[in-house]
């Protein structure tokens, strides 16, 4: 908790990448967490196209500290029959919360309609789904600004707000266009003044904080928002009052 | 002051500053009265300070530029720019003549085609080993091979290997490991707890605190270190005190 707020990371990973030293250990994660303050932190498992494997491994992570952790499904138009089947089963059998998209290890761009089934489910459930962005053609955040008003009820997120400034003026373009848009802050790119804009431009209803735990130590993108020139109430909104209404935890 | 709001605890030295803009990047500040309340705001005494013409095209006339920003050593200390030319080591060894450099920084020339080999910078390096300065190296440039073996060749020069990032988490260890008058920067270095294991693996007295603003935001890195639970006198290494060593200055002020 930092100043009664229960402080929610929007963005974390469960799996390994030992060379970049992504390394999903619970202890390593929740040492970083409580110095931090954070309370929640959200985990998705995004190496298996089947989406049931990745889902699976991140639930039985999720397990060994369900106070701490809480589930988004994984799953990839690379398997397409599978896709609505087991975002079902992870909703409903594993209760994760959210679904969580990859957009770079398919062929297909965010807007094209091998994705929409997944948009129907969320639609349906009312459920946030978080996207890699950035300015590669598959992750363009200016797509989420056509399939937001085809699907009302889901709540679309572009992770890494866009990541670079020529797709994060995208990103807050489209949140700004469409009230289910939102934009998670965390990124490699700690450029001076983004969470400033981000608030400034999209309103800080619509930003929410997310580390990319274990890929990135929670503590410096927690510190991006604490150390950003923005209002307390907008602290509060960014860290954990934005999370808990986007996702009824 | 609110958990909401940070201020760092210990006097603070930022390693890692860049200042003025690139041909294609307007800087976040715009003078020096601008970059003192940034560092203000975060509480950051002091730091050492070089050009982006300096790094991206000239530095040479970097250096110039530099020069309109300092302050007369109070808050803000210079790093030229150098590259293994005979102008440029010729302007750095006159204004370390004249007693105004402390520390040095490595223009890339790797991207020219131009290697960190001996051969190519050993007149730079003999020369700065001799006059016992500190050279800065960023490692996005550099080849990490080629930089263990150069340096091994010149044992009594210290080196601050800057902007460690997760894509370099294997570089890390034979770096340090390989080079014992070798300091790392933290400005981009976050592998998860990676700064607590280099600290119980390599000690304080080998990391520096710098922020690489206006590339980056000057405070998170600052914030990230005062929520490792460190002991004060190792923070206050890392903060500070190491930078202080190696330039060679008194400490800043508290």
């Amino acid at each position: 908790m930092i100043e009664g707020i229960r402080v929610i990371d929007f963005h974390g990973h469960t799996g390994r990448q030992d060379v970049i030293g992504m390394i999903d250990n619970p202890t390593l994660m929740l040492h970083a967490l409580d110095r931090a303050g954070i309370d929640v932190a959200c985990l998705f498992h995004i190496f298996h196209p089947d989406g049931t494997t990745s889902n699976d491994i991140n639930a039985r992570f999720i397990a060994s500290h369900p106070d701490r952790f809480v589930g988004f499904a994984y799953v990839s138009p690379l398997m397409p029959d599978r896709m609505v089947s087991e975002l079902a089963r992870a909703i409903d059998q594993l209760n994760f919360v959210a679904i969580k998209l990859y957009p770079p290890y398919t062929p297909w761009p965010i807007h094209d309609e091998r994705w929409y089934p997944i948009y129907q489910f969320a639609h349906e459930r009312a459920l946030a789904v978080i996207f890699h962005t950035d300015h590669f053609p598959t992750n363009r955040p200016r797509f989420l600004g056509e399939i937001a008003p085809l699907f009302p009820r889901a709540n679309f997120v572009a992770g890494h707000a866009g990541n670079v400034p020529e797709a994060r003026a995208e990103a807050i373009a489209a949140a700004q266009a469409h009230p289910n848009i939102f934009l998670e802050t965390c990124s490699t790119y700690r450029t001076p003044g983004v969470i400033e804009q981000l608030v400034k431009e999209a309103g800080a209803e619509r930003v929410l904080f997310g580390s990319d735990m274990p890929l990135m130590d929670p503590r410096p993108q927690l510190g991006k928002i604490i150390t950003a020139a923005i209002s307390d109430e907008a602290k509060r909104l960014v860290l954990g009052g934005n999370a808990e209404r986007l996702l009824r935890i | 002051m609110s958990d909401l709001h940070f201020r760092a605890q210990v006097p603070v030295f930022d390693a890692n500053v860049r200042i003025g803009d690139r041909r294609d990047e307007v800087s976040a500040v715009r003078n020096r009265a601008e970059l003192l309340a940034e560092m203000d705001r975060h509480g950051v005494s002091r730091a050492l300070i070089y050009h982006a013409q300096g790094e991206f095209l000239s530095p040479l006339d970097g250096n110039e530029y530099l020069q309109h920003w300092l302050d007369g050593g109070e808050r803000l200390e210079a790093q030229w720019m150098v590259m293994p030319t005979a102008e440029s080591i010729a302007q750095v060894k006159a204004a370390h003549q004249a007693g105004v450099v402390r520390a040095v920084r490595l223009y890339d020339t790797r991207h020219a085609g131009l290697p960190f080999r001996p051969w190519a910078y050993d007149e730079l390096l003999s020369w700065l080993s001799e006059c016992r300065l500190p050279l800065w190296i960023a490692l996005p440039d550099m080849d990490l091979h080629e930089l263990l073996t150069t340096l091994q060749q010149y044992p009594d020069l210290v080196t601050v290997h800057v902007g460690a990032h997760y894509s370099h988490h294997l570089w890390v260890r034979p770096l340090l490991n390989g080079l014992p008058n070798a300091y790392l920067e933290l400005s981009r270095y976050e592998p998860i707890g990676g700064i607590e294991a280099l600290i119980a693996e390599f000690g304080a007295g080998r990391l520096l605190y710098g922020s690489w603003f206006n590339r980056y935001a000057m405070g998170p890195i600052l914030f990230y270190l005062h929520r490792l639970g460190l002991s004060e006198p190792d923070l206050k290494l890392i903060c500070a005190k190491n930078l202080e060593r190696l330039l060679g200055v008194s400490s800043v002020i508290s």
